[in-house]
């Protein structure tokens, strides 16, 4: 009889074990998976941090440099003097003025694209030097004839671009060409005033419009995130 | 306080105007002795840049670039610049603010040494002219508005 009782006793015990050791074994399973689950997270978000802080670092290095040559080139035109010690003085005042307001000029270009934006805008000026000439001819004409065909009308007209240095330019463009004024531009609604009909249909025609979108190459029919994404990879790229 | 315009012609202008501005300034301080110029001159040039960044941008986006207590230190600076070229000219042997005597470190001529003496204490009356522009500026645009720590202790 007790040894009956001692083999059920032990007999439970070895039960109580077992799932004692089953249980054990589940613990340690789940404490591998999750270790191994936090390193993979964590490596991952360092190399994701790694990878943004560079591409930011980056672009923060390429908009200083882009600031500083712009403004020598500035300080070189105000100032007629080309002996060694002032281009000294102007190269210290320009690296010193690109590293301080880096923020401020290339606001929402992408990393690698500078050079070709500041490119392509280079290559509009001549092209707006001759829409102003054109504008100036036509209204001087409206002008001068005795019954002064004029038509002022207030356009509003709803862009494709994007960011707000590019609306900036276009607003700056229609302004200077004559016959047009920018009067507000809200919620991304252009309000422009123009004189006559001509000039209202040259606007609206959109041609202009569509040369600055080329130069900050927004709104050239593909998918946005598709850019961004292929952007970032160009950038690491060519690092 | 000033809000921030709405107007995104008259921000994007102002951002992209301020380092123009900032250069010119420089210009003109580092020409003072060859077209009409000089320290005070460049000093007010360059608050103006810091005074159409507040009225574009508002008070609070501005205060993150030059706060009070740096405008402070940067007058400090240039006090500090200014007094202390006197003061190597004397520890240099000759009388306060004798830029001649600068010759012995810096090797060129008297002649040059005075040029880049002057020079020297120009950038130190720039730097604390614009700060005291700045300075003044922000203590007229934000009299009688209360912290937020007066605020909370009431």
């Amino acid at each position: 009889m007790e040894v009956t009782l001692l083999i059920e006793a032990t007999d439970s015990a070895f039960k109580i074990l077992e799932d004692a050791r089953g249980h054990a074994v589940g613990i340690l399973d789940t404490t591998v998976q999750l270790m191994s689950e936090e390193t993979r997270c964590f490596e991952e978000k360092a190399c994701q941090a790694l990878f943004t802080g560079a591409q930011k670092r980056k672009s923060q290095f390429q908009n200083a440099v882009g600031t500083a040559v712009i403004l020598f080139a500035f300080w070189a035109l105000l100032s007629g003097k080309f002996d060694l010690f002032h281009l000294t003085l102007g190269a210290i005042c320009s690296a010193l003025a690109g590293y301080l307001f880096h923020d401020l000029l290339f606001v929402n270009v992408r990393v690698g694209d500078v050079r070709t934006v500041a490119w392509r805008f280079i290559k509009y000026i001549p092209w707006l030097l001759h829409q102003i000439l054109l504008a100036n001819v036509h209204v001087a004409s409206l002008a001068l004839s005795p019954k002064m065909p004029i038509n002022p009308q207030v356009l509003t007209f709803k862009t494709k671009l994007e960011t707000d240095i590019s609306n900036v330019t276009l607003a700056n463009s229609i302004t200077l060409t004559p016959g047009t004024i920018t009067m507000d531009i809200r919620d991304g609604v252009f309000y422009v005033h123009a004189l006559s009909q001509k000039v209202a249909d040259d606007l609206n025609a959109g041609e202009m419009e569509d040369r600055v979108a080329h130069i900050f190459m927004e709104a050239d029919h593909l998918y946005v995130q598709d850019v961004l994404d292929a952007a970032r990879i160009y950038g690491s790229l060519r690092i | 306080m000033i809000r921030e315009s709405d107007d995104v012609i008259i921000k994007t202008l102002a951002r992209v105007l301020m380092p123009f501005i900032v250069v010119y300034a420089l210009y003109v301080v580092m020409h003072g002795h060859h077209s009409p110029g000089g320290g005070f001159q460049g000093g007010v040039i360059l608050a103006a840049g810091f005074v159409l960044l507040v009225i574009s941008h508002g008070l609070e986006q501005t205060r993150r670039r030059m706060s009070e207590k740096m405008a402070g230190a940067i007058s400090s600076v240039g006090v500090f610049i200014y007094g202390g070229i006197g003061v190597l000219c004397l520890i240099l042997g000759g009388n306060y603010l004798d830029y001649g005597k600068l010759s012995k470190i810096l090797g060129v001529n008297s002649a040059d040494a005075r040029s880049l003496g002057i020079l020297g204490v120009e950038i130190g009356v720039a730097l604390a002219v614009m700060a005291v522009m700045c300075t003044i500026f922000f203590a007229i645009f934000t009299v009688g508005e209360t912290d937020e720590d007066e605020g909370s202790e009431k």
